[in-house]
């Protein structure tokens, strides 16, 4: 396939987006294998590269199940001598902390890098963890690239580094990095990394306690390696000059710089980037501190540089203050241009001449959540849940686009802990509760982790019911393949798996599956269901409405028309809230190109609406 | 060193807002400028509002905060008007005067801001100010969904930035599909049009 990524020759420039650079700079690695769990906003570095289609042989990539599963495989892989990668968002590396924590005992031969996407300010996301920890508690030298350039530069680095150790590596991005476009130049495509020949050796690869005691300490023994590297790393410099000194890491740094611009300060203040984070080159801070009577210390989320400099000083008796965490730069959300600004001008004393905004911040607006889709499947099992067990029952909600169904008028989520935790933080919801419990779960979500929920529901008699919101795709994160996915669009490396024989093999007897748009009998099997006790599965099928008209090109030829105004009318527009309804006064309205032609409000209001071909 | 130049893009999930920031983003890097783009993407995509930003002459930070914008592109006009407070003291605002109404105002509980208001709010915040028919023209040109190119093609022209309409017609050869050139190169074209015979 022609494509930038794989033409571009050395010293091209292109337009980049930050995952599209990751990919580049692994393929100048030469990558041997890339897993994955998709994630917002890892999710276009796996995307792009199955949309290169393996380059022709150059790497394999396969869509894991879950990340802990994913950073096996990749790990699997890497201990055979290939050169991997993994990537997930930031909650991912939790469901992978188990092998992670270990890994870095044996070591990986071939070398592999976990990509962290980590999201402060919860763009996506459930909470916004700083995943510079896992660097410290797993003991992971770290990458955190600020531009696409650097992204591309830093994930070919990360890789070489990482088979030159033999030790993991992780790439810790941010969202605005991820999602940045940027120039980059290109550089050597150089043909896959030959894989590394293995000899059987488990005194170092089967981490028993005599042997993982030993490998503790090879590992501080690699770390140390790493710190060297640290110290003489490109992406750790010095510039500027003057007692007054400023640390950047991660994407502050690109505030950072452009702060210092805007204020006109550049002569100022002496600058320390950090690039390569993990291990901290600890010669070069300390030069740097001591040329310092005061430091302010730039990195969004927890405040770990801050406490490691301030460490650092007090360990070799420099004679500094470090500054970072307060009222101006907290712990919460993202920096910015502006805040970085305010700090440095507190910092400097200064009164900065900031930008002033001629219109205050705009109120009262109408706002614009985030939604379901006109169509989309969830909302007609949302509707006909409502129906069945209205306020009387608690909904346990999942990670995926069907979590939206909290907002009004469906309110179908009551709580949500984590991926894959609606049927087992379900199941004991129930145990305390004095109402039952509908849980809802996403196909690639119940392959994620409520499969293990779902076993352990029935091994322990516990008693709810659960839904399974089978739309056929990862839906939240673009479309990405699981193994739930039709066998003609997965193709022919992967597998299909049907959902219910994997409900019936974990031993659920109530089991039954409906059509999410056939209203009538998806309200049967909910009354049905409510009727019984024990563990209770509905599988709710329907393509999600933009895969079906996308990958699927299935394209329903009817819309809805309102045949009849009135108070029904109204009450399905109000208890369906689909965004194609519109609303003039009491007239109530379909619009022709929102409307997917779910023809789930004739059954909602049969007679008010009726069906009528797209176009005319 | 090049001007320095902030634009603020804003619309609605699904109206390609992403698109035409990464066309002006091309645009910028053909001409030799430094630039960087930021977007988010995912869960603001689903009928959410889509803020993006383009950066010229060498900023790095991929997004804006209040009074930092020169430019504010607006696809949508009550988007336009959420983002007023992004814009700098001095900045102009091209916006298209097409409504996508929030569910909120489809469904009767909120009401949409009369585009009389908007127009007003607009003027008294910018230096100077485009409103576009944005869908109109983009209907003119060959297809609804040109009316983007229209907007961008109406700020090339308007020479507040680096490069003028050219630039964006060679980017829209060099980076569209075939099939989407002509359409996009006559939606560029009315939108420039608009604003010279202003």
């Amino acid at each position: 396939m022609s494509h930038p990524l794989l033409t571009a020759v050395p010293g091209e420039r292109h337009l980049m987006l930050g995952n599209e650079a990751i990919v580049r700079g692994a393929l100048e690695a030469g990558i041997n294998f890339v897993t994955c769990y998709p994630g917002t906003p890892s999710s276009e570095v796996p995307d792009t590269f199955r949309r290169l289609g393996g380059a022709d042989g150059r790497y394999r990539l396969e869509y894991s199940v879950n990340e802990k599963v994913a950073v096996e495989v990749a790990a699997g892989a890497s201990l055979a001598g290939a050169m991997s990668l993994v990537t997930m968002k930031h909650v991912g590396v939790n469901v992978a902390a188990d092998p992670l924590l270990t890994m870095t005992y044996v070591g990986l031969p071939g070398g592999l890098v976990m990509l962290s996407a980590d999201d402060p300010g919860c763009h996506s996301s459930q909470n916004e963890q700083d995943n510079r920890h896992y660097a410290r508690f797993a003991g992971l030298p770290c990458f955190e690239p600020a531009t696409a350039q650097e992204a591309k530069d830093m994930t070919r680095d990360a890789l070489l580094l990482a088979r030159d150790l033999e030790q993991p590596v992780l790439l810790r991005t941010t969202t605005r990095l991820n999602h940045l476009r940027g120039p980059v130049e290109t550089g050597p495509l150089p043909e896959p990394a030959a894989r590394v020949k293995i000899a059987k050796n488990p005194q170092r690869f089967v981490p028993v306690p005599a042997v993982a005691r030993g490998r503790h300490q090879a590992l501080e023994r690699a770390l140390a390696q790493a710190r060297s590297r640290a110290e003489q790393s490109p992406w750790n410099r010095m510039r500027g000059k003057g007692r007054l000194g400023v640390i950047g890491s991660g994407i502050a740094r690109a505030y950072l710089a452009d702060a210092l611009y805007a204020g006109g300060w550049e002569d100022r203040v002496r600058v320390l980037d950090l690039g390569m984070t993990w291990p901290l080159p600890e010669e070069m801070l300390s030069e740097f501190l001591s040329s310092c009577d005061r430091v302010l210390v730039l990195e969004e989320g927890a405040p770990l540089l801050e406490r490691d400099l301030r460490a650092l000083a007090q360990h070799r008796a420099i004679p500094v203050s470090i500054e970072g965490k307060g009222d101006i730069l907290t712990l919460y959300g993202e920096y910015s241009t502006s805040a970085v600004m305010r700090a440095l001008a507190a910092f400097m004393g200064e009164t900065a001449s900031l930008p002033e905004a001629p219109v205050a911040a705009t109120e009262n607006l109408p706002g614009r959540p985030p939604n379901l889709c006109a169509g989309c499947s969830h909302r007609a099992v949302y509707y006909a849940v409502r129906k069945t067990f209205g306020d009387d029952a608690f909904y346990s909600s999942d990670i995926g686009c069907y979590t939206l169904g909290m907002l009004p008028p469906l309110r179908m989520a009551d709580f949500l802990v984590c991926m894959g935790s609606s049927v087992s933080a379900g199941s004991g919801f129930a145990m305390a509760a004095d109402k039952p419990v509908v849980a809802f779960i996403g196909d690639s979500t119940f392959f994620h982790s409520g499969m293990t929920g779902l076993a352990n529901a029935v091994f322990n008699r516990h008693d709810l019911l659960i839904i399974v919101l089978d739309n056929g795709t990862t839906a939240m994160t673009g479309h990405q393949p699981n193994p739930g996915m039709l066998q003609d669009v997965l193709g022919e490396s992967a597998v299909h798996l049907d959902i219910e024989s994997v409900v019936r093999g974990l031993g659920v007897t109530e089991v039954t599956k409906v059509k999410a748009y056939n209203l009538r009998n998806l309200l049967k099997a909910l009354e049905d269901m409510k009727a019984k006790s024990g563990v209770r599965v509905i599988i709710a099928e329907e393509p999600c409405v933009l895969y079906a008209r996308r990958t699927l090109k299935k394209v329903s030829p009817q819309i809805a028309t309102v045949a009849e105004q009135g108070a029904e009318a109204r009450r399905c527009l109000e208890e369906l809230a689909c965004p194609a309804f519109t609303r003039d006064g009491d007239v109530v309205g379909v619009d022709e190109t929102l409307c997917a032609g779910c023809m789930v409000c004739l059954q909602v209001a049969p007679g008010v609406f009726r069906a009528r071909k797209r176009g005319e | 060193m090049s001007e320095r130049i902030r634009i603020y893009m804003t619309g609605v999930g699904g109206q390609g807002t992403l698109t035409a920031t990464t066309l002006l983003a091309r645009t910028a890097l053909d001409q030799g400028l430094d630039v960087v783009a930021g977007e988010v993407h995912g869960m603001a995509q689903r009928g959410g509002v889509v803020e993006s930003v383009v950066l010229l002459g060498g900023w790095l930070s991929p997004k804006l905060g209040h009074g930092e914008a020169d430019v504010i592109m607006g696809f949508e006009p009550l988007e336009t008007l959420r983002a007023l407070p992004y814009l700098a003291p001095g900045g102009v605002i091209f916006s298209s005067v097409d409504p996508l109404p929030p569910l909120g105002v489809s469904l009767g509980r909120d009401a949409y801001p009369a585009q009389e208001d908007i127009n007003a709010r607009v003027a008294a915040a910018a230096a100077k100010y485009r409103h576009l028919p944005c869908r109109a023209l983009g209907r003119e040109a060959g297809s609804v969904q040109s009316g983007n190119t229209v907007l961008l093609g109406a700020v090339c022209a308007s020479g507040v930035l680096p490069f003028g309409p050219e630039a964006l017609e060679a980017a829209i050869r060099r980076h569209l599909p075939p099939r989407l050139v002509d359409v996009n190169l006559r939606a560029a074209a009315l939108g420039a049009d608009a604003v010279r015979s202003a």
